[in-house]
């Protein structure tokens, strides 16, 4: 072989070497689970160990409410789950927004109801505290699924009781049913009569009001039934009712508790706001001593930051 | 990650920290609150006023408008301390008075918006004001009131440059206030009118406070108003309205400087910088480069902590 041939000979190894490299490197790293079904994982085996973080309307503070930076902010933080909000439009899409009409949060007027998703695209989402016009549009729930997938939950708010086909339609379409927590405040029985089977197929996790006053038969008639693995815990006082289920009943059954810190009326007032007021241990170490495995925000980053200070955020401590 | 939780722990202690100190101040008892400055070197009022002063250096002032309304209610004392903590160098608060005469933090005309009452700030008392709640971004009831101007300028006082937005028809009891609470020397007034108007309406406060002309450069009059101030008075500052960025009259801002005014513009809204405005930034924060190429160097933001990083990262900011 002369020069030139030498020289094909080792391109043609290198190439060998580089493509085999390649095809050797992924298999290395294998089909790994994605964050998304590792969050999964971690909410369907609750721990003291691992707070789950669920970050409320996305970061709203740092972009407009229930718009995809706010949601892309999240991921950054390193949130699990975020919290939004989605109505139907006239035309049959769902879109993330929170009040029945338009007129806080972007530049347009007009119940979401009444206007066709065109419409709603054409106006601008307005940031916190109704300063201006961000740029961002009113997303569908589809560009969120496609935004989060493989990367964060969703949980889905104001779909429960009237949109959950067309959700779970969306979901089917781009691949996250498993990305998606439902919520509710119908019982079972309610959920069944509308939904079927397709109640099944979705993640459901129903909320525990301490005004209901069957709120303890509520809770049981869901067990016998759909067996959620989670309960977004409401107690607007140290004494109510469902924070007392979820002290016992779940806790021995080994059910994820959810805590919401937002408002007072929500945890007896160990809110975001006393955190930051009074000392994190004053209110998200409470709640963290009353059993919760999980805790939805209004401060994201914040908190992730209490949390790792305790040890509390150690991803890989399922993986044994 | 190490860092980062160190951040996130001490700025939550600060914040904790704040807020015993105002509970300690609620006693009526004008005891100045004790602030527990994150910051390890914070920069004087004394270094501010002179980075003020002087339009030829090249430090940036940035200033935040509302306060730090993300993360506590817009023209809360809550708002303004984070400013200070964050290294922000002059806040931006409206003042509005109440029917029995109060001068209290407001940016709209109505509570409605912003607190738990509803009404407009000129038919309510100072009492009923002081039992509402202050609302978060999203509207929800925080633990926070409202301030008075007295306590925000406390809070100010020795810390924090001010721009007091919408006190211009009330500026005698306004002027009472900050001389009362020795804050004369950090205030900064801004108005839209001509010299010959200012001098005639406000002349005996310009050798007393800061005043700053606004000036849009799509007045056909901008050149002219820029002019007069400058043969007549020059001010510390002119602010532009910069709805274009291909106005000639930005090729001016140099010269400005030169003479010895700052120039600042707004990076709130893509109408005041030409298209070069904060939600821009926050996808890219090169944005802000528009503002370094064209001399400008004070910016009003709404995003404060982007701002304050960009220009850190180019030695423009302390």
């Amino acid at each position: 072989m002369d020069t030139h041939q030498y020289k094909i000979m080792g391109l043609v190894i290198w190439f060998l070497v580089v493509s085999l490299h390649g095809v050797v490197g992924q298999e290395a790293h294998g089909p790994e689970t994605s964050r998304a079904e590792q969050i999964l994982q971690h909410l369907k085996n609750p721990s003291e160990d691992y707070i789950v973080v669920i970050s409320h309307r996305g970061d709203w503070r740092y972009a407009p409410e229930n718009s995809l930076m706010a949601i892309q902010r999240c991921i950054d933080l390193g949130v699990d789950v975020i919290e939004l909000d989605f109505r139907l439009t006239k035309d049959g899409h769902l879109v993330a927004m929170h009040d029945y009409t338009v007129d806080r949060t972007t530049n347009g007027k007009g119940k979401v109801s009444e206007l066709t998703l065109e419409e709603i695209k054409s106006f601008r989402l307005k940031n916190a505290a109704g300063v201006r016009y961000s740029g961002q549009q009113v997303p569908t729930l589809e560009e969120v699924m496609l935004l989060v997938k493989g990367k964060i939950m969703v949980n889905l708010d104001k779909t429960e009781s009237k949109w959950v086909r067309e959700a779970y339609e969306v979901l089917q379409r781009t691949g996250t049913v498993g990305h998606a927590i439902f919520k509710g405040n119908d019982d079972v029985k309610t959920m069944r009569d509308k939904y079927g089977s397709l109640m099944d197929s979705i993640i459901y996790m129903p909320k525990l009001w301490p005004e209901n006053p069957d709120v303890k038969n509520f809770h049981q008639d869901y067990e016998d039934d759909l067996d959620p693995f989670y309960y977004e815990t409401i107690f607007d006082t140290e004494d109510a009712e469902p924070l007392y289920i979820a002290k016992t009943i779940m806790k021995k059954k080994g059910d994820g508790f959810l805590a919401i810190a937002l408002w007072d009326e929500l945890c007896a007032g160990r809110t975001d706001e006393k955190a930051l007021l009074e000392g994190p241990d004053s209110a998200w170490g409470w709640l963290l001593e009353q059993g919760a495995n999980a805790i939805m925000t209004d401060r994201p980053e914040e908190l992730i930051g209490y949390l790792s200070g305790k040890g509390l955020r150690n991803f890989d401590s399922l993986k044994e | 990650m190490k860092k980062y939780i160190f951040i996130t722990t001490m700025s939550l202690l600060g914040l904790a920290g704040c807020r015993e100190n105002k509970v300690q101040e609620q006693g009526n008892d004008p005891v100045e609150p004790q602030v527990v400055q994150s910051d390890a070197n914070p920069v004087s009022i004394d270094e501010l006023i002179a980075n003020l002063e002087d339009s030829h250096n090249d430090q940036v002032i940035v200033v935040a408008h509302r306060g730090d309304w993300r993360n506590a209610p817009e023209n809360s004392l809550q708002a303004i301390q984070n400013c200070i903590d964050m290294g922000v160098d002059m806040v931006e608060i409206d003042v509005r008075q109440t029917k029995d005469g109060q001068l209290v933090l407001m940016h709209d005309v109505t509570v409605d918006r912003t607190t738990t009452g509803t009404g407009k700030v000129s038919e309510l008392t100072w009492e009923y004001l002081q039992s509402l709640q202050l609302r978060d971004g999203i509207g929800h009831s925080t633990p926070h009131k409202i301030p008075t101007l007295e306590e925000a300028l406390e809070v100010c006082k020795g810390k924090i440059l001010v721009n007091l937005d919408k006190s211009y028809d009330i500026f005698d009891k306004c002027y009472e206030v900050m001389e009362k609470t020795g804050t004369q020397n950090q205030v900064v007034i801004k108005g839209g009118i001509p010299y010959s108007q200012v001098k005639e309406e406000f002349g005996s406060y310009l050798d007393k406070v800061f005043f700053m002309p606004i000036v849009r450069l799509n007045d056909p009059k901008a050149k002219q108003h820029i002019d007069e101030y400058l043969e007549q008075a020059i001010p510390v500052a002119f602010e532009f309205t910069v709805p274009q960025d291909t106005i000639s009259l930005i090729g001016d801002f140099d010269d400005i400087r030169e003479k010895g005014a700052s120039v600042w513009v707004n990076s709130l809204w893509p109408q005041h910088n030409g298209g070069n405005d904060d939600e821009k930034a926050a996808l890219d924060p090169s944005v802000y480069e528009w503002f370094l190429e064209n001399n400008i160097d004070m910016i009003q933001t709404d995003r404060p902590q982007i701002l304050i990083d960009f220009l850190r990262s180019k030695n423009l900011h302390r």
